[in-house]
């Protein structure tokens, strides 16, 4: 009967519980959209590593990830070939030689990384051949280059231009070698653009005097929700190699990227922060209205004393009716958000006017939403305990109540 | 101070002090009176002499500045707040001028709403509620909202409400002054036939003539003291 009642109390006037419920429904959509696109936004921008560069997996000669330099790299790559032609998991990989060096126009010199790639394989592998905004994608010809178009703006070049590329051999001697420009590519990423350019691997194995150098092995796993498993997979394989022990590092992209793990999961404390804030502001908005209704209410409250209801159970009736509007409030929100957020995950949110900035972060102009299924959980418990939070002290207000005073009012 | 076993209510002594905006205000002046089984008494007396506030200490939704009020030979003082709202579901019915019933309950909620509160089931709740609105004539009310009642109706779901749970006493607070002379008097006659038929103890505050002329005990206040006690009037 308790219940009822709360429930007739919260109908009897319908604006007020419209209105606190609308409150609780703004909670919860700016809760779920701002989690959403944070961690849409911070996924697209690991995605974007991934797939542009980094791939799900790497196999290094050891020390290579710590000391990048081609005195680290591969020189029999052939049994990680084998073993990745055996690995199920596996479903495509491509080889690489990587060395940092200088690119130079007639007009400026530049510090890049150098990747050398076996372009069909690479295709597989990674997005690079989908960014291409001018000419094409390398063909395996020498002396093909693939620079970023942030890159062909600071050297003043164009399509079809040559640039020389220099970096150390092994030996110390440099090496170098003149390109032609033969397409241009924007990733989402300005700071990529600026700082990689791409050759095939026998350009860069010729100009390095390198043989059949390998520096990095890029994986991708048919599920990259089985990384870990293909990892282990590979590992054991690797391991099981004639005279193998311990002359191989098999990495994730976590593993590889450290510093983007670590930020985005300095950003996901940060929403915690953030959802702590909109709580906040809830539960103010939730106090100011109940604290209303219930000073409307006082005579009904004196008389409910006189007539012997205990203050434990006026204290229930209130939190009753703010668990009713907690409850209608989050339906109503998650309803809204899905509603928001499946329209949003096809069209995305056009954030173009911050392309630069952005582009800077190595995400896109457009953000997806992803709402995952811990966010709603997340939501679901913090505005109901926020909702309940705010009514407690309004109904601490009527428990205070005296009988007497109560009835008296008007 | 020993009570007698059959008194339901002994005010002894009772002095109450109000303050208006920082002055004392003496609104009861060492009151004595007691309430036995079955008395139809009313407390008279011209607006400002005490009526409302002695009803509020025998219905212990007060306690007084000196002396002491007995409910069942119980001194309500040492009461907490938890044991004095029991003590007013199990012992006592209020009848308000107002009629004051909940708005948002019918008037068959608004009867079993006491008994809820004592824990009793649904059922033998509804049952019991809908003969007392039978007995007071407004079973056909039952699923009324108080909006859709008169003013005599609502008074009369307010005394049933206030005699659901068998209280040893109904204190009724000027409980005609919103009402008709007709409804008044038909609403007096049938507190006067639960008093006689259901031996229900009935003490009234009001000025209003005709509930003064049927009180078997008059008890007239003024200044706060009670000037003039009558039995058998």
């Amino acid at each position: 009967m308790l219940a009822r009642i709360a429930w007739r109390n919260i109908l009897r006037n319908k604006r007020r519980s419209l209105i606190l419920i609308m409150s609780i429904v703004v909670g919860v959509v700016a809760l779920v959209l701002t989690e959403g696109f944070a961690v849409g936004m911070l996924q697209q921008m690991l995605t974007n590593q991934i797939g542009t560069d980094a791939g799900y997996i790497q196999i290094h000669k050891r020390g290579y990830q710590s000391d990048p330099t081609l005195e680290n790299s591969m020189t029999d790559p052939g049994p990680v070939h084998e073993v990745l032609e055996k690995v199920g998991g596996v479903l495509n990989y491509s080889e690489r030689l990587r060395v940092y060096g200088l690119i130079s126009s007639a007009y400026n010199s530049y510090g890049v990384s150098i990747v050398g790639i076996v372009p069909n394989e690479e295709s597989r592998i990674t997005t690079i051949s989908r960014y291409i905004t001018k000419g094409t994608y390398l063909s395996g010809k020498p002396g093909q280059i693939l620079i970023g178009a942030s890159m062909a703006e600071k050297l003043r070049v164009g399509l079809g231009d040559k640039v020389v590329i220099m970096a150390s051999q092994r030996d110390g001697s440099i090496g170098s070698e003149a390109c032609r420009i033969e397409g241009i590519f924007e990733t989402l990423n300005s700071g990529f653009d600026q700082s990689h350019v791409y050759i095939p691997i026998q350009t860069a194995r010729q100009m390095l005097n390198a043989g059949g150098l390998v520096s990095e092995f890029v994986i991708n796993p048919k599920d990259p929700h089985e990384m870990n498993e293909v990892v282990s997979q590979i590992r054991r394989s690797i391991e099981a190699l004639p005279g193998a022990s311990n002359r191989y590092e098999v990495l994730t992209y976590e593993q590889m990227l450290p510093l983007l793990v670590a930020q985005l999961e300095l950003y996901k404390q940060a929403l915690y922060l953030i959802a702590v804030l909109i709580a906040f502001a809830l539960i103010f908005g939730i106090i100011d209205t109940m604290l209303m209704s219930v000073m409307e209410r006082t005579q009904e409250f004196g008389i409910s004393m006189a007539v012997g209801m205990s203050h434990g159970r006026i204290f229930k009736m209130v939190m009753t009716e703010a668990l009713f509007l907690a409850i209608i409030g989050t339906a109503t929100g998650l309803a809204a958000s899905y509603i928001i957020t499946s329209q949003l995950s096809h069209s995305g949110w056009d954030l173009s006017t911050f392309s630069a900035s952005l582009k800077s972060l190595g995400i896109g102009s457009v953000i997806y939403p992803v709402v995952q299924t811990s966010s709603v959980i997340q939501t679901v418990l913090i505005i109901p305990i926020a909702t309940l939070l705010g009514a407690v002290y309004p109904a601490l207000k009527a428990v205070r109540l005296q009988p007497v005073e109560a009835i008296r009012a008007s | 101070m020993n009570t007698n076993a059959s008194e339901i209510v002994r005010v002894d002594n009772v002095r109450k002090v109000y303050s208006d905006n920082g002055v004392p205000v003496d609104a009861l002046r060492g009151i004595n009176m007691t309430v036995l089984p079955g008395d139809f008494s009313v407390i008279a007396g011209p607006s400002g002499s005490g009526k409302t506030t002695l009803l509020n200490l025998i219905g212990t939704l007060d306690k007084p500045t000196e002396g002491a009020v007995y409910i069942d030979g119980e001194d309500v003082a040492s009461k907490t707040r938890r044991q004095l709202a029991d003590i007013r579901l199990r012992k006592i019915g209020f009848v308000f001028q107002a009629y004051n019933l909940n708005p948002v309950l019918s008037a068959l909620e608004n009867v079993e709403f006491t008994m809820m509160l004592r824990g009793i089931d649904a059922a033998e709740r509804k049952r019991k509620s809908l003969a007392l609105l039978e007995e007071l004539g407004i079973g056909e009310l039952a699923n009324k909202r108080p909006n859709e009642m008169s003013g005599g109706q609502q008074q009369r779901v307010a005394i049933a409400r206030a005699i659901s749970n068998d209280p040893r006493l109904v204190l009724a607070d000027e409980p005609t002054a919103n009402l008709d002379s007709d409804t008044a008097v038909k609403l007096l006659e049938l507190m006067e036939k639960l008093n006689h038929e259901d031996r229900i103890t009935f003490v009234f505050s009001s000025h209003d003539p005709q509930v003064i002329g049927r009180a078997h005990r008059l008890l007239i206040l003024k200044d706060g003291q009670i000037v003039d006690d009558k039995v058998n009037v």
